[in-house]
């Protein structure tokens, strides 16, 4: 089974995704992420307003067995979470690019958006 | 994304069936060059499938040790917490050696087989404490030997409630005839296997020691064929982890790695008071003097996963230190397990578990954290 990699987001090294929509980048974790973690039982989300650098600790995501630490893929201001997750963690396995997404950050600097890697290039690190 | 915390569970081992587990798509979890299956398809669904129905683990990793010798009881009686004289043959008991401070060097199975006796102490224990036996038969001039067979055998778990229907599949043996903690020689699929009726899930369960190693893979096998029809799985560490603190089930290296005592690790239960044995002095002492942690269990009310090393608190006051934690499969709650401080134990006590800095109220329960009846409930 290979893992997923779609053409129109963005990755980081870390097994992060970053969506532009506008001025907004919606941001996630991999499926290759999920599926090295494998059942997602928690996820503490950031508070809406928070301002965050690229870098920096967004969230976290627990399995069964681990705690993973998720970070920003670029720099601006938390505007939404997906509370959904709240509930229902398991949505990040499931569904890692659409419903499982997890915060929406207002962007900074659309420059490091760019910096990014392409679906190519992450394909490669996997 | 970086992983920042995995659960080290036992100490890890490369099976013989390591080729199978391979072919079955297991994930392995890696230590010190060693590696045995942490999962095959999901924790959480093999959780479920133990608890249902059936699960098939390999426990290799755990020590196979003889005593033999015609004082083998009594060498048994002298290093553990159990009169071996009380334990009938073909009885299996749990107990646990103790070094002469009253602190536990390992918790084991004894399995009286005839004139001798098999040990199955923890993962990586088997030197220490053949070691250790060898070095008390002779200080107390007791006439008999402890040898260390952990390689000579694969041990496998069949637990579950479908678990005797699966193995009475491959045995003419009656196997309701062999009642809970006996255990006997006994031969399943064509191999004669010693079988005890004994786990370390909660669940109706036997656990096959299967010599030579050679022949256990045809065995793991043909009983994954037998069970087929309940929907059994093959089970990972992860899993028996997850499985064992429902229940309240300690862990060598995690409730105790030196330095603690069976009244502190809950498992004074285990003492029979009415024999002599290495430790029991110290153990006397403690009991009088009563100032001690004890192992506690805990359900969280909050959302939040418990780990080792999570401080617990009582009104920002430290009062206790997380051992084991994990995010429950039948309750999708947090549980945990950890020693606290004796004031703050008592039932339906509320503490708080900090987690990255937070507390998350967790409240005192005794075990089984998820109860008997749990599967028929739910």
């Amino acid at each position: 089974m290979t893992d997923e990699v779609r053409d129109d987001l963005k990755y980081t090294e870390s097994h992060e995704w970053l969506k532009e929509e506008g001025e907004i980048a919606k941001v996630g974790i991999t499926d290759h992420a999920q599926s090295e973690l494998t059942d997602i039982v928690f996820v503490e989300l950031p508070e809406v307003g928070k301002e965050i650098k690229k870098g920096e600790e967004l969230c976290v995501v627990e399995s069964v067995k681990s705690v993973s630490e998720l970070y920003a893929p670029v720099s601006g201001k938390i505007v939404n979470v997906n509370k959904k997750l709240e509930d229902a963690p398991e949505t990040i396995n499931e569904s890692p690019y659409d419903e499982g997404w997890l915060v929406e950050i207002e962007v900074q600097d659309k420059s490091e958006i760019d910096n990014l890697l392409d679906a190519e290039s992450y394909k490669k690190l996997i | 994304m970086a992983i920042i915390y995995t659960c080290l569970i036992d100490m890890a081992y490369r099976s013989s069936l390591h080729n199978i587990h391979k072919e079955l798509k297991a994930r392995f979890t890696v230590f010190a060059g060693f590696e045995m299956p942490i999962q095959f398809s999901s924790i959480k669904d093999e959780h479920l499938a133990v608890r249902r129905t059936v699960g098939l683990f390999d426990v290799s990793h755990m020590s196979n040790v003889w005593i033999t010798g015609e004082a083998a009881e009594k060498l048994i009686s002298q290093t553990t917490v159990e009169d071996a004289a009380k334990i009938e043959d073909k009885k299996s008991q749990y107990t646990a050696f103790l070094k002469e401070d009253g602190t536990v060097i390992d918790d084991t199975i004894f399995m009286h087989l005839g004139d001798k006796y098999m040990l199955i102490p923890n993962a990586g224990m088997a030197d220490t404490v053949t070691k250790w036996l060898n070095q008390k038969a002779e200080e107390y001039d007791i006439g008999a030997t402890a040898e260390n067979v952990s390689k000579d055998y694969v041990i496998l778990a069949i637990q579950g409630p479908k678990s005797r229907d699966t193995l009475q599949k491959l045995t003419d043996t009656d196997l309701k005839t062999v009642g809970f903690f006996a255990c006997q020689y006994i031969d399943i699929a064509g191999e004669n296997c010693i079988v005890s009726h004994t786990g370390y899930t909660g669940e109706l369960g036997f656990e096959l020691n299967i010599t030579p190693t050679k022949k256990a893979g045809d065995v793991f096998h043909k009983i994954l064929d037998a069970g087929q029809e309940f929907g059994i799985k093959p089970i990972g560490l992860g899993a028996r982890d997850t499985l064992r603190l429902e229940k309240g089930f300690i862990l060598a290296g995690n409730e105790f790695k030196g330095g603690r005592t069976p009244l502190e690790a809950a498992m004074s239960w285990t003492i029979n008071w009415e024999h002599n044995f290495i430790g029991k002095e110290a153990l006397l002492r403690q009991k009088e003097k009563g100032d001690y942690e004890r192992l506690t269990s805990m359900k969280c009310l909050d959302k939040g996963v418990p780990r080792n090393g999570c401080e617990i608190q009582k009104d920002g006051k430290k009062v206790g230190i997380v051992t084991s934690g994990t995010m429950s499969p039948c309750l999708n709650r947090g549980i945990a397990m950890g020693y606290v401080h004796r004031d703050y134990r008592e039932k339906e006590e509320i503490l708080d578990i900090i987690i990255r800095d937070k507390p998350v109220k967790a409240k005192v329960v005794r075990p089984p954290i998820v109860p008997k009846d749990w599967a028929s409930q739910n």
